[in-house]
């Protein structure tokens, strides 16, 4: 069964030239639409043709700046296509960003609910998983302080216990588990697994191309948010290295 | 419309969490805290009501409460166009991880509005009560659809805030002008009588701002213990069914390309 299908999909950026619009900027270009100096485009997609199907786990990779992190963005539904067409079938749940989207003033407890609720819980539903979300975590005591005290670190393990502690159908990846200590990594990758496990389907982007290659069936790669070669895992990710291997040589000949 | 309405009712705890984090972050760390909601309208009515008693020659008796009133109608509707200019900025990092509906974000902004609008209504309706005695029970009925309408305007106001200002970021700015005159053409300070009596054409002012009219639909019932004119009402629910459109238009062009613009 087919879950997802990019049909021939784009997506272009407006982006905001940093700092003040001038008026004379605003009413010479803004308003007559041609605008060239408020505004520039960039074309972060072209031409994506995707398909996953059921039991799929897809790799993506390609260098920063790729487009892979708005592929997954796309796929999620956050980031609709300005061209083509995106079809899903199913329930996505993301792990991107991670680290955002917290109430700074409210403990971790509160948190946990607030991230339940966005991702469908309701009061009754999170009680019986904010025990496990807690003890995953292994914030502790921190947990009944406001999340503004936090480090990096403590929010990561808060986020993924979190974005975790429900059975997703379809998985999409955004490279966290280089998040968290050693301990945590470990502990993080376990999980992952068995989530991978139960998914239906699952989309990575990493730049560990050895944990790409165990967990991958298949793998594209993107670059200048173009589709290079999709295909097994292997195939890809040799022609892929080896590419990088001679840019290394150029540099250093 | 109906699918989107549910999901945003599926989202009901998530949106209500954020409302009561919001009043609970206003009042961080101060001692009487929820109390300054109450307190805040008192003393701004007490401060008037001195000043402007004596100039427009009011007892206080019917001023006090007219002036509450007043105040905390447009505290709500300034509330909501400022703070529904803000919503979509506020809640970036969770449209940036989860496809929701756009329009709980205004909501958040609308509904923390609202709290402090009831409270400042009950310290009112309170007042007059002690004052005149309870009124009449059917005009007071009339207030339950008044506040469903006010609470849609306010939504909806929000929603085109929002969007206009991720759009057009100087629309906060502009809009806090307007409201500065706004403030002005709407009786929220001065009676209308005293006004109509030195020209007879501020009953243009009176009779075609939607504000004016919502307020009557307020007023009427708690102060004089009458149902509101057949116009004011109207007026007003032709009023929502504008900005509605206006909100629903407005989301259902940008929605989707908001994201490109936070």
């Amino acid at each position: 069964m087919t879950l997802i299908k990019l049909d021939d999909v784009g997506l272009k950026f407006q982006v905001r030239r940093a700092g003040r619009i001038s008026f004379k900027d605003y009413l010479l270009h803004g308003l007559f639409r041609r605008s060239k100096k408020t505004s520039f485009e960039v074309q972060a997609l072209e031409n994506i043709n995707l398909t996953v199907e059921e039991g799929d786990r897809l790799g993506i990779i390609g260098p920063n700046g790729a487009g892979k992190s708005t592929l997954l963005k796309l796929l999620a539904g956050i980031y609709p296509p300005t061209s083509g067409r995106r079809k899903v079938v199913g329930k996505i749940s993301a792990l991107f960003d991670i680290a955002l989207g917290f109430e700074t003033d409210a403990n971790g407890w509160e948190n946990i609910m607030y991230r339940g609720y966005l991702q469908g819980e309701t009061p009754r539903s999170i009680r019986e998983k904010i025990q496990p979300i807690a003890e995953f975590s292994e914030l502790g005591d921190f947990l009944n302080m406001p999340v503004r005290y936090y480090s990096s670190g403590m929010k990561v393990r808060l986020a993924f216990s979190i974005a975790t502690a429900i059975a997703p159908e379809i998985l999409i990846i955004d490279e966290v588990l280089s998040a968290g200590d050693m301990a945590f990594q470990t502990k993080a990758r376990e999980r992952m697994k068995s989530l991978m496990s139960s998914a239906r389907a699952v989309i990575v982007v990493s730049h560990d191309m050895k944990s790409l290659e165990l967990m991958c069936d298949r793998v594209l790669w993107l670059d200048h948010g173009k589709m290079r070669p999709i295909g097994p895992a292997e195939e890809v990710i040799k022609a892929y290295t080896q590419q990088n291997n001679q840019g290394e040589k150029r540099q250093a000949a | 419309m109906t699918g989107y309405l549910s999901s945003i009712w599926r989202l009901r705890h998530f949106w209500m969490a954020l409302v009561r984090i919001d009043l609970r972050k206003r009042y961080r760390g101060t001692v009487i805290g929820i109390g300054w909601s109450l307190l805040q309208p008192i003393a701004m009515t007490a401060v008037l009501c001195l000043v402007f008693s004596r100039i427009f020659g009011q007892s206080i008796r019917e001023f006090a409460p007219y002036l509450l009133t007043g105040l905390t109608f447009w505290g709500f509707i300034t509330a909501v166009v400022m703070q529904g200019c803000q919503s979509f900025f506020q809640g970036e990092s969770y449209i940036r991880q989860h496809p929701a509906p756009l329009a709980i974000y205004p909501l958040r902004a609308t509904l923390g509005a609202g709290f402090h609008f009831i409270l400042g209504f009950a310290i009112a309706s309170v007042f007059v009560w002690c004052v005149n005695g309870f009124g009449n029970l059917p005009a007071l009925v009339s207030l339950v659809p008044t506040f469903v309408l006010l609470f849609v305007i306010g939504w909806s106001l929000a929603v085109c805030m929002g969007v206009a200002n991720v759009l057009f970021q100087d629309s906060q700015h502009l809009i806090g002008i307007v409201m500065q005159m706004l403030f002005y053409l709407t009786p929220i300070l001065y009676p209308p009588k005293m006004m109509l009596s030195k020209s007879p054409h501020f009953a243009l002012i009176f009779n075609y701002n939607p504000f004016a009219m919502l307020l009557e639909l307020i007023r009427k019932p708690l102060l004089d213990g009458e149902l509101p004119s057949l116009w004011a009402i109207g007026a007003s629910s032709l009023f929502a069914l504008l900005v509605v459109c206006a909100a629903m238009l407005a989301l259902r062009c940008f929605e989707k390309r908001m994201i490109f613009y936070l």
